[in-house]
């Protein structure tokens, strides 16, 4: 059956992501997709690594012929020609064309700019008036206004790009057809950027891309194309559905932290990095985890997996995995990490985007506990719509109030 | 400049450190990625500054420090 994201009507309400519970991290274990495939599941943080950084297990090999099927439907994770599915010094070529511009200090450059954005939107809100929608005023809007400021895409009508990257990652939110067709129309309208971008350069990051594609031996059309559709999306849904759901973790359970976060920055900082560890960004009903295949036989925490299997990395489980991160009962949004959480992946594909993910969502939170301090939800966490059928969950719309 | 103070050291944060392979293949004459899945550094002194210094720049978690061998003055990432 296929649902209208956000009017999704189940008979239980869905709790919210920092509700949902945990499975104990063991060894590697044999589970299935739920399309049958068969799937090595790793859950301890030590065996995730392993997993996302271990060169004799990749994505590349998940789209050859003999490859049994894993696919959730179409979507842009899956396209072979994206930056996730090249390995190895192909992959690294292609990372390096934008790698440059998500550098800690790269992105640093951004901090005042974004910080005006954020203010922005916070005005907007104040000037709608208790109770507004977060989402579509601040958490929603943000990100897309990011990235279309570094893409320079200030011209194209933001809803567009929405409805693009809500399709590219999707489930079973919309039939297969409609996801096909939006696709081919956010190729489509990459393509043409680039040809535009190629024509007149500027300083925005498609036309940097671009040059440094230039003088890269073996980067190809169809992966530019993919890659800039690929910096849309990224830049857009993931960020959206953290800071969505870490205003639900913070409003309904962490008034206290609430107000550190508003009194100093670096508070927010620190509570950024918890949240990012803690709040999974989806559910794992359709895929258990990230997945990769092994390319040889090899052993993960113990067990012998051999040439050809598909294996999964819980990311989620192992944020929470108790040899690592000490458990409480409730959140310690200001304790430091140590080490540093499976949010952005590891290995090869560890998100490029890391960086300016961090960055929106600190300064988002910051800004809005600043100068909201009173905000709590206007609706019970109960009767939140959420976004349903996409490699994401998160709230829809969210009702504030001050 | 003698040959003594162009020489430089190179360290990794190993907590830091998510494995992406990316100073290694930038600076493989100082840096490979171990058996952990984490970068480890190949010499105790070293002189190739240009790709040292990109491969921490490049580095998306900035597990690596390139400092002066003579003075321990940090070189990059200089931020």
């Amino acid at each position: 059956m296929t649902v209208e994201h956000g009017e999704a009507e189940s008979a239980e309400p869905l709790i919210p992501l920092h509700c949902l519970r945990h499975a104990e991290p063991g060894p590697p274990r044999l589970t299935a997709l739920p399309n049958g495939t068969p799937v090595w599941l790793a859950t301890r943080h030590a065996d995730v690594r392993q997993v996302l950084t271990d060169p004799r297990l990749d994505r590349a090999s998940l789209y050859t012929p003999d490859a049994p099927p894993t696919s959730t439907g179409p979507n842009l994770l899956d396209d072979p020609e994206g930056l996730l599915n090249i390995d190895g010094p192909e992959h690294q070529r292609l990372r390096r064309t934008v790698q440059r511009a998500f550098t800690p200090r790269a992105i640093e450059r951004w901090r005042p700019w974004v910080e005006s954005v954020v203010e922005e939107l916070i005005d907007g809100l104040e000037a709608s008036g208790s109770p507004v929608d977060v989402i579509a005023g601040l958490t929603g809007s943000l990100p897309i206004a990011v990235i279309s400021r570094l893409m320079d895409l200030d011209g194209v009508d933001h809803e567009r790009l929405s409805y693009w990257s809500d399709h590219a990652l999707s489930t079973s939110a919309y039939p297969a057809e409609r996801v096909r067709q939006a696709m081919r129309e956010f190729y489509a309208f990459s393509e043409q950027l680039i040809a535009q971008r190629r024509k007149n350069p500027g300083d925005d990051l498609v036309s940097s891309l671009l040059q440094a594609a230039d003088v890269t031996e073996g980067v190809t059309e169809g992966q530019l194309v993919v890659l800039v559709c690929g910096l849309v999306v990224a830049g857009h849904e993931t960020t959206m559905t953290s800071f969505g759901n870490a205003l639900v973790q913070l409003l309904t359970e962490s008034p206290a932290a609430w107000a550190r976060i508003g009194a100093d920055q670096e508070n927010a900082t620190a509570a950024a990095e918890q949240l990012l560890r803690a709040v999974p960004l989806g559910d794992t009903a359709e895929i258990p985890g990230l997945l990769r295949r092994a390319v040889a036989d090899l052993e993960i925490g113990g067990v012998a997996i051999s040439a050809g299997s598909v294996v999964a990395a819980d990311v989620r489980t192992a944020n929470h995995d108790p040899e690592v991160y000490p458990p409480s009962e409730t959140l310690d949004h200001f304790a430091p990490l140590g080490t540093p959480s499976l949010t952005f992946g590891a290995g090869p594909h560890h998100c490029l985007g890391a960086w300016l993910a961090r960055m929106e969502l600190e300064l988002g939170l910051h800004q809005l506990a600043r100068r909201l301090p009173g905000l709590r939800l206007a609706e019970p966490v109960e009767g939140i719509a959420w976004r349903t059928g996409l490699l994401t969950r998160s709230p829809a719309s969210l009702r504030v109030a001050w | 400049m003698s040959a003594a103070e162009r020489e430089l050291t190179v360290r990794v944060d190993g907590t830091r450190c998510v494995g992406t392979g990316a100073c290694a293949r930038t600076a493989p004459g100082d840096l490979e990625l171990g058996p952990d899945g984490r970068a480890r550094v190949l010499r105790p002194v070293s002189d190739d500054l240009p790709n040292l210094t990109e491969a921490a720049e490049l580095c998306p978690v900035e597990a690596i420090t390139v400092h002066s061998a003579a003075t321990g003055e940090l070189l990059a990432p200089r931020y």
